[in-house]
């Protein structure tokens, strides 16, 4: 086996990302059709809070005269993205206002309905849109680095934002998460000797997103229309989405809790 | 007309449709809307045919053809080979051929009378694209990227290649195709051509992120519009000319 060095950098988001930010965010929310596009460009223009994780940048690279264009094509290889968006601060975009409606669609429990739609509407200006994409194989030592950066430019911008208004759009109460996991479609088989089939209940693509659902102070799970992975490992589970709220005083706790687990 | 589309909130509608002027495959998905658009543009003239290929959503990829034939990787399935041959009409030859390089479209561009591949493509199947797609058949590259299959797209009237083709290259290309040819983008940047556009010699089917100036870049250089010449002419000198002196 090779092992290969790879040195990993984080920047802020910038309008040449957009091709790396849309790819990650193409299963985002389901198949049906919303303003994505709008979405991604929304996250690119918002530089104080958002982190995008590419290779380190070369030296010899950047200075070469290539016939790449301004942004010298080596560098559009996106690997992760974290980000949070103020859901009243961008109310007003068509691409939240498809987000809104896609989750108060999507969101079956009456119960739970009431309290998304109080979320979305009234306190919208206190919640944050956290989103965070990477690819599968995305090194987990990375991972509470990309939390630790989001959390502490929220704090900054709480401080560095030139308007009050911008300030206090950072001082969210609660996070808003969308994310997906992996419900097990059949009953649990007979353990047999030998049996290497994966039997837990719920599998999680990120393994933070069980941290924040331990954390949450509600989430429901919705189903997922679009064409399911053909994984031999994955064929007796269902792709599910999962909508979470946590409140910001969990915060901390989440950190903690997703440091000791990468740790092991 | 060039016609935006998306299919399942991607602008990659090369990777998920084949148009000839003979026909147009359409992958299975991407709610009804992508099928419905093709349908709406193409019903009267060409069948739409729905497909998959090996059991993939990724037909333009792994496909090649023309108005004569149809090529298809050694994955495509006998069901899907035999719905192929009944729906299409009978002056096309459908074929599938045994290439290590599997991704056809992606290795092979080609219109109704000259084909580009692969440099690596085996002589075998150079032969049967000659043959089967009525074809003369040239192995090149595009601004240095062996798959030919994604880096342009041509019909008999026009091209989109690499925006980084150089001039040499273009005027070479050009005289190997005789269409014109422009170096450009489609879906706000995107270099994969053939992946973010599918045409013919009327129409166009591009990402829903193709900007208004890629757009009007793609009409001009298929000849899409509708229209005299010298409207297109007209069009561009007021762009172009500032002031009267």
């Amino acid at each position: 086996m090779e092992t290969v060095q790879a040195d990993f950098a984080f920047f802020d988001p910038k309008p040449s990302d957009f091709h790396g930010v849309r790819l990650l965010l193409k299963t985002y929310l389901d198949s049906k059709p919303w303003d994505l596009t709008g979405f991604v460009d929304l996250i690119l223009e918002q530089t104080t809070v958002g982190t995008v994780v590419k290779m380190a940048e070369d030296e010899e690279d950047g200075n070469d005269g290539e016939a790449n264009g301004s942004d010298g094509g080596d560098n559009e290889d996106l690997f992760g993205l974290i980000t949070v968006l103020n859901l009243g601060r961008y109310g007003e975009n068509r691409c939240i206002k498809d987000l809104k409606d896609y989750l108060l669609g999507v969101c079956g429990d009456k119960d739970t309905k009431k309290k998304l739609r109080a979320l979305l509407e009234e306190k919208a200006s206190t919640v944050g849109l956290l989103v965070c994409r990477r690819f599968v194989n995305f090194p987990y030592e990375m991972v509470p680095k990309m939390y630790d950066s989001l959390f502490d430019e929220v704090s900054w911008a709480t401080e560095d934002e030139p308007t009050q208004e911008l300030q206090d759009s950072f001082r969210f109460k609660q996070y808003l998460l969308v994310v997906r996991i992996f419900e097990r479609k059949t009953p649990p088989k007979q353990k047999s000797k030998g049996n290497k089939d994966i039997d837990e209940p719920v599998i999680y693509s990120k393994l933070e997103d069980e941290i924040f659902r331990e954390l949450s102070s509600w989430s429901f799970t919705f189903p997922i229309r679009a064409e399911q992975s053909a994984q031999q490992e994955l064929k007796n589970y269902r792709e599910m989405g999962l909508v979470m709220c946590v409140k910001a005083e969990a915060i901390p706790k989440f950190c903690k809790k997703l440091e000791a687990l990468v740790s092991e | 007309m060039a016609t935006r589309i998306q299919f399942e909130n991607n602008c990659e509608v090369g990777v998920f449709s084949k148009l000839t002027n003979a026909y147009c495959l359409v992958a299975i998905g991407g709610s009804e809307n992508f099928y419905s658009t093709f349908e709406s543009e193409l019903a009267d003239v060409i069948p739409v045919v729905k497909t998959s290929i090996g059991g993939t959503r990724i037909i333009g990829r792994l496909c090649v053809g023309n108005k004569n034939g149809l090529l298809l990787p050694h994955t495509t399935t006998d069901q899907e080979l035999q719905h192929l041959r009944n729906c299409l009409p009978d002056q096309v030859v459908v074929q599938r051929i045994d290439e290590r390089l599997s991704a056809l479209g992606n290795c092979i561009s080609c219109n109704d009378h000259v084909a580009l591949t692969h440099p690596d493509l085996d002589k075998a199947t150079e032969e049967l694209i000659a043959d089967v797609l009525g074809v003369e058949v040239f192995r090149q590259t595009i601004a240095g990227n062996i798959l030919v299959g994604s880096y342009c797209a041509f019909s008999n009237r026009g091209g989109l290649v690499h925006p980084h083709t150089s001039i040499e290259d273009l005027d070479e290309l050009s005289t190997l195709l005789q269409v014109p040819l422009v170096a450009g983008t489609v879906n706000r940047g995107s270099e994969v051509i053939a992946a973010g556009m599918t045409v013919n010699d009327w129409t166009a089917f591009c990402g829903s992120d193709t900007t208004a100036t890629e757009l009007s870049v793609i009409e001009s250089v298929f000849k899409l519009r509708e229209g005299q010449p010298t409207a297109i002419v007209d069009d561009m000198r007021k762009s172009l000319i500032d002031s009267y002196v």
